[in-house]
């Protein structure tokens, strides 16, 4: 069965810079693969360049087996990407920004459906038609959240999902992260939160200065362990 | 395309929750109105008022008593040239112009402002016609509206997600300029509305239409030139600075450019200076007055010899009148030729202007919108050249009443005493000589045929801007 999401011997080059070298991984079907990183490990510039936003300088990046490339609208017809900053229109309440996205990516959901997936991201009712300039960090994220559930795309990208949010939105977010896989999407999420990583995971790739240089799995029934991580982690940032 | 029409609809409601832009336009649509109905009412006046004055000075002319013919030839009479009914949108060259001229005998006079009181009144607003604010402050508007429309949403981060969702820089592209083409379409309303007005008071559909036309080609190369800026350019203050540059060249410094380089290119000497020559040359052709000039014994032989007499007395028509025909046409033959050299140099500027649209849009449709108003410099000689057709008419057909209708003998008296003054008339019959003097605006398909190549530089604007917005909107990256 192919991966839907798959990186063979990816390099990239930035502006001159190398950002990504040699990185290879897969994500399969339901499964939640965690990408961590210190700033400016590459972990973002891995995600664009699933969306095709940049070029391989070296290897390929795929998406459901194929590679993405060669064809950059249905690589991107499958995924939806919830980007670093919750990139919305200040100007729109919530409502009105997701049925404008949604409407654009050629989807069409009713304020019921709007509303359930608030719920699940627990935005207040209240704050569901103000504008989102009123709007707190944390709220923001969680009506981009919605967004990416609302697109009902087989694979999400998440950069930095849980920015922003407070801890009890946290915990809830890493359910509804589990209950997405388990319900069969895939899900390649970015982030340099060492015990949230842990927490929802089922694999953590550790990313440093552009090389995949560290690979923890879940054993069945039991989540990775915090403390494994966070030292390979603080020790080859410190190397 | 309902995707085009689900992003403009965005697009207003962000320029409606903001009251910058709501207040701009409101501004602007005021201004439109306001300039709109003064211009409409002052032009509306100009027409009836000119018409009448036209009508006043035939029937002067007509009710003058009996009298010695040379007295009419020297009482004149007026041509009036009433503004096209298109004039209430676009005046034209008439505020520079004059629009009256006073035919008399042996003299070309310059033409005159009818009203000089429609200016003071109005002080400097007089300028600000509706054409003027077309022209100059609706791509202003279209700056204010358009200038951050594309680069806002990759300084939001929202045309990231919008790329990944499978939306394409031209999709978007194409849902922006959908937003600037209705903003167009509405300020297109107030013209709209004028040209309709334009047709209740003669205006052909055709003329009117053209003018819609070429103001919405017009704004459309402004809204693709805002577009494209705003799709190439990533910070806001740039974008605005750079478009307000732009506005500031077309709209302001290549017109100042092209003014003064086609006056330079094209010399046309000076009005005093042309009338000095004139003088001179008028000098060598005799006074029609003085019979006995000696600049009239060439004619005097021929005369005497086509009738077969020995001396002027002896001839059946009257000498004076003779020579006052004769002269006036040899005279005529000079002025025009005059008046023709300083027609064919403004023309020549003129041309030269309009070349100067390929440097800006502004110029081209303030050509195009003149010519098709019918209220360009083309037309005002077109007046010129009919009011001295008038006046050369009535001037002859005087001298010839002159040479035919009275006695050589009674007219040398009469000077004499006032029973000799008396006699030497003729019947005031004699003034129905006067052709009734109604200045028509061209047929709109000759003002459509003269506005070809403004016209012309405005799609090729539109085509450039276009083609630049399509490459920008291709190329769009994150
Ligand atoms: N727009 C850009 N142009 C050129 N280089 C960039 C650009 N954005 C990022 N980079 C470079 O690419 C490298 C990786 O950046 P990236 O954003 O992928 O890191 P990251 O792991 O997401 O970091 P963070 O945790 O801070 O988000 C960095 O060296 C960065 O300087
Ligand atoms: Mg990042």
């Amino acid at each position: 069965m192919t991966a839907p999401l798959e990186a063979r011997s990816l390099s990239l080059m930035r502006e001159g810079n190398a950002v990504l070298d040699d990185v290879s991984f897969s994500v399969a079907e339901g499964e939640i693969f965690a990408l961590l990183g210190g700033n400016g490990a590459g972990k973002s510039s891995t995600l664009l360049t699933f969306l095709g936003f940049l070029r391989p300088s070296a290897g390929e990046v795929l998406v459901e087996g194929r590679s993405v490339h060669a064809n950059v609208a249905a690589a991107r017809s499958s995924i939806a990407y919830l980007p670093e900053a919750a990139s919305l229109y200040g100007h729109m309440t919530a409502y009105e920004n997701l049925e404008y996205f949604l409407d654009l990516a050629g989807r069409k959901a009713t304020r019921s459906d709007l509303d359930s997936a608030f719920e699940r991201v627990a935005l207040a009712e209240e704050a569901r038609s103000r504008r989102l300039q009123s709007y707190s960090k944390g709220m923001r994220q969680k009506t981009a959240i919605a967004l990416a559930l609302l697109r009902e795309t087989p694979i999400l990208l998440l950069d930095e999902p849980t920015s922003g949010l407070d801890p009890v939105a946290i915990d809830e977010f890493h359910d509804l992260v589990k209950a997405l896989a388990s319900s069969g999407q895939t899900i390649l999420m970015v982030t340099h939160d060492v015990y949230g990583a842990c927490q929802v995971a089922d694999r953590v790739g550790l990313l440093r200065r552009g090389k995949l240089v560290g690979s923890f799995a879940a054993e069945p029934g039991r989540r990775i362990d915090t403390e494994t991580v966070h030292a390979a982690f603080a020790e080859r940032e410190a190397a | 395309m309902s995707m085009a029409i689900r992003i403009a609809r965005e697009e207003w409601r962000l320029w409606l929750r903001s009251k910058v832009v709501v207040a701009a336009a409101l501004i602007i649509a005021v201004l439109l109105a306001a300039t709109s109905v003064l211009t409409i009412n002052r032009i509306a006046d100009e027409q009836v008022q000119r018409m009448e004055q036209q009508v006043a000075a035939e029937e002067t002319f007509f009710a003058q008593p009996d009298r010695h013919p040379h007295r009419m030839v020297h009482y004149g009479h007026y041509a009036f040239r009433p503004p096209p009914p298109l004039a209430v949108f676009e005046p034209g060259v008439d505020a520079v112009t004059g629009q009256s001229i006073f035919l008399e005998g042996h003299r070309q006079n310059s033409a005159m402002f009818a009203d000089t009181k429609a200016g003071a009144d109005l002080g400097g607003f007089a300028a600000l016609t509706p054409a003027s604010l077309y022209q100059l402050l609706l791509p202003l508007l279209l700056i204010v509206l358009g200038h951050a429309m594309f680069l806002r949403e990759r300084e939001s981060g929202t045309l990231a997600v919008l790329l990944a969702q499978g939306s394409s820089g031209t999709k978007l592209a194409l849902g922006k300029a959908t937003a600037l083409l209705s903003v167009i379409a509405i300020f297109m309303i107030p013209l709209i509305v004028v040209a309709a007005y334009s047709v209740t008071l003669g205006e052909s559909v055709l003329a009117a239409a053209s003018l819609v036309a070429g103001y919405f080609l017009y704004l459309c190369i402004w809204g693709a030139i805002v577009l494209a800026a705003s799709i190439l350019i990533r910070q806001r203050a740039i974008s605005l600075g750079a478009l307000v540059f732009v506005w500031l060249f077309a709209a302001l410094i290549v017109p100042r450019v092209a003014i003064n380089a086609s006056s330079a290119a094209i010399d046309a000497p000076g009005k005093i200076e042309s009338d000095l020559v004139m003088l001179a040359e008028q000098r060598k052709l005799g006074d029609g007055h003085n019979a006995a000039d000696p600049a009239f014994e060439q004619l005097q032989a021929q005369v005497l010899e086509q009738y077969d007499v020995e001396t002027i007395e002896e001839l059946p028509i009257n000498w004076r009148g003779v020579v006052a025909t004769y002269s006036e046409a040899e005279l005529t033959n000079l002025l025009n030729r005059f008046a023709e050299n300083r027609m064919a140099l403004e023309a020549g500027q003129s041309r030269l202007f309009d070349l100067f649209g390929l440097a800006s849009p502004t110029i081209a449709i303030a050509s195009s919108s003149r010519m098709l108003a019918g209220t360009d410099l083309a037309t005002h000689h077109r007046f010129l050249r009919e009011s001295e057709n008038l006046r050369f008419d009535f001037v002859q057909a005087l001298n010839q009443a002159h040479a035919t209708d009275l006695d050589y003998a009674l007219d040398m008296n009469r000077n004499n005493d006032a029973a000799s003054a008396e006699a030497a008339r003729i019947n005031a019959e004699s003034w129905q000589v006067l052709d009734e003097f109604r200045f028509q605006p061209d047929s709109a398909v000759d003002r459509l045929g003269r506005a070809r190549l403004p016209l012309g530089i405005l799609l090729l604007w539109l085509a450039i801007a276009s083609s630049f917005v399509v490459w920008a909107a291709r190329k769009v990256r994150v």
